[in-house]
């Protein structure tokens, strides 16, 4: 096939995915659709009905790049490029998790799957709109040319999902609850900061969506919690702990937390992007995101009785 | 989660390559429909209807939900498949669509069985469900050995081609109001998802080897066997009969009868050999030659 480049390095990660895929045994029958977490349905039901589409629903003709300097339009492709890439893994990692909850039981989850059976094309859409802002910025860029920020932010989360030794709870807590939230968080702030009518709609939609992917986990685990065992719980914790302290706290979500030799021109770019309202925000604002995030979801999981342990950072201080 | 392999993420084209996969993302946007508020569930009217007739019709509508089931539980490994072998974005994007189109046509079929009475969660008797249950494409996406070509020939295009060949030709007969139109909306998606599959196959056409021209055809030939005629679809096509009741074998045909949705062993008799031509006919310009099959009531198709 002429369209692939390097068919050779699919090959192991295919049996990778075959392996994993094996190890369930599916019990499709009984096949349940009757709602079971009515609010999960309800989410369902949000997302059928919050229906848009990047190419009519933002107004492009409006974006007006004749009242930027090149280097702004510079700084903002280089921004909305690089977000491009960190909304990418949605598409697998959700769709991985629809073919786990597929995979654990025909009877359990049928609110979870038609739930996850819309995200990834809600992850899409959202990489549409990174992409068409990047491309009328001036260009998308399709690589960091770095080996850090790439390292950085590709992360096996999608295989992670097929896991059976990764309960369904703990990669929800990790992902959802804690990853999500921060960039629905990240999210708004940009929106908070952005002047631009074009780029202001276009973060609005994203968020709406995020929103209810956020609310999925902490209503997906609220709705498990009670019922987990022991090892079901110190695994929530230890996934979210890993998340945080080996993903997030690397700068899988911010420019500012990469190793020092990755960070640049990304985070210049951010502050232009930031400064000329183009959908960015400070490195004080994003921190400040960061750590009531974090506070956030520590109080949530508390609630629960889960106790998420602080981890140190060189910069921050302590999580 | 160091233990995991990673993907080879970069560089990440997104610009659209195939303009008419593209198209079809592009109006799969715009074509988004709730089953559960554009179906006219008031004019289903089921007090209209003979209780064997409603009866006919939950079992249909319950096997059609476990068939789209099987679109969201299994061809989402496809998408997984295009990522991990970095196909053209524009097949990624489509496949996001189909995926969320599956989840809505299998809640609209759950619905439908509900709003006739009742929903059947299994087959009658358990051997049934290998039988309606899986038609095996997500081990197959997984597969590097399975070639996508053969997929797409026999999955994404055939499989979904002789679905809508069947909708299309009872279409009328559901007088139903409320399930005409959930018939309608279901092929409106449909035909987009097999024009995917065909776009796909005549844009790698030009690169297939012998070798790939033998993988469609074995691909094809299985899901006619094991697929079609064991009954995935409709068990009045299961060669051996399997362990369906004659309650569920003639659902179908009770169902269509009033107006219900479904189709008569006639109306299979018809499309099925039309489908086989059609889709021989169709590959053909790839260099595929599909072999002509025995079936016990179709004859040599």
């Amino acid at each position: 096939m002429s369209e692939r480049t390097e068919p050779d390095f699919s090959v192991p990660l295919l049996r990778a995915y075959q392996a994993q895929e094996k190890r369930f045994v599916e019990r499709r029958f009984p096949l349940e659709f009757a709602p079971e977490v009515p609010a999960l349905r309800e989410l369902y039901s949000q997302a059928k009905g919050f229906r848009w589409n990047p190419e009519t629903d933002i107004a492009w003709e409006r974006l007006d790049t004749s009242r930027y300097q090149k280097a702004t339009l510079e700084a903002a492709r280089l921004t909305w490029s690089r977000r491009a890439w960190s909304v990418y893994p949605g598409l697998t990692e959700s769709t991985a998790l629809l073919i786990r909850f597929c995979l654990e039981s025909g009877t359990l989850g049928m609110d979870a799957k038609l739930f996850l059976s819309f995200r990834p094309a809600e992850e899409a859409k959202h990489l549409e709109v990174c992409h068409m802002l990047a491309d009328r910025l001036g260009g998308y860029q399709v690589e960091p040319g770095e080996p850090g920020l790439a390292r950085i932010s590709n992360r096996p989360f999608a295989q992670a999902a097929l896991d059976p030794d990764m309960p369904v709870e703990a990669f929800i807590a990790a992902l959802g609850a804690l990853d999500d939230q921060l960039d629905l968080n990240l999210c708004l702030s940009h929106l908070q900061n952005a002047e631009d009518e074009t780029v202001r709609t276009a973060l609005r939609l994203i968020a709406g969506d995020r929103q209810r992917h956020v609310t999925f986990a902490w209503v997906f685990l609220a709705s498990r919690i009670a019922g987990l065992a022991d090892h079901g719980r110190t695994a929530i914790i230890a996934a979210v702990h890993e998340m945080l302290a080996d993903v997030i706290l690397a700068g899988y979500r911010n420019t500012w937390l990469l190793p020092v030799d990755s960070r640049e021109p990304w985070l210049a770019a951010e502050a232009e992007t930031a400064r000329h309202g183009l959908g960015a925000s400070t490195v004080a604002q994003e921190r400040s995101v960061l750590r009531a995030t974090v506070a956030q979801v520590r109080e949530r999981f508390a609630t629960w009785g889960l106790t998420l342990p602080r981890v140190p950072h060189s910069e921050l201080g302590t999580v | 989660m160091q233990t995991y392999m990673l993907e080879h993420r970069y560089p990440l084209p997104l610009s659209p390559t195939m303009p008419n996969v593209w198209e079809l993302w592009q109006r799969a946007k715009t074509l988004e429909w709730d089953p559960q508020t554009d179906i006219p569930w008031e004019e289903l009217h089921t007090e209209r209807y003979t209780p064997t007739q409603l009866r006919a019709a939950q079992l249909y509508w319950s096997r059609r939900t476990w068939g789209e089931y099987g679109a969201i539980s299994e061809s989402p490994a496809l998408l997984l498949r295009f990522c991990l072998e970095r196909r053209l974005p524009d097949l990624q994007f489509f496949f996001t669509m189909r995926t969320m189109e599956e989840g809505r046509h299998a809640e609209a079929s759950w619905l439908m069985a509900e709003r006739l009475g009742r929903y059947f969660p299994q087959p009658q008797n358990p051997p049934t469900v290998g039988a309606v249950g899986t038609h095996g494409v997500r081990r197959m996406a997984f597969d590097p050995e399975t070639s996508l070509e053969g997929i797409f020939a026999s999955l994404v295009c055939a499989a979904e081609e002789i679905l809508i060949d069947v909708f299309k030709a009872t279409v009328h007969k559901a007088t139903n109001p409320a399930v005409r139109r959930l018939m309608e909306l279901i092929l409106r998606d449909e035909v987009r998802h097999i024009a995917f599959g065909w776009h796909c196959l005549d844009a790698w056409a030009p690169s297939f080897t012998p070798e790939t021209i033998r993988n469609i055809e074995t691909a094809v030939e299985t899901m006619i066997e094991n697929v079609e005629f064991r009954g995935y679809r409709n068990l009045w096509l299961a060669v051996e009969g399997g362990s369906a009741t004659p309650e569920e074998i003639d659902a179908d045909e009770i169902s269509c009868a009033a107006g219900l949705g479904g189709s008569t062993p006639e109306d299979e008799m018809q499309v099925f050999p039309a489908f086989l031509a059609k889709i021989r006919k169709r590959m053909a310009p790839y260099g595929v030659n599909i072999r002509l099959f025995d079936h016990p009531r179709l004859g040599k198709v």
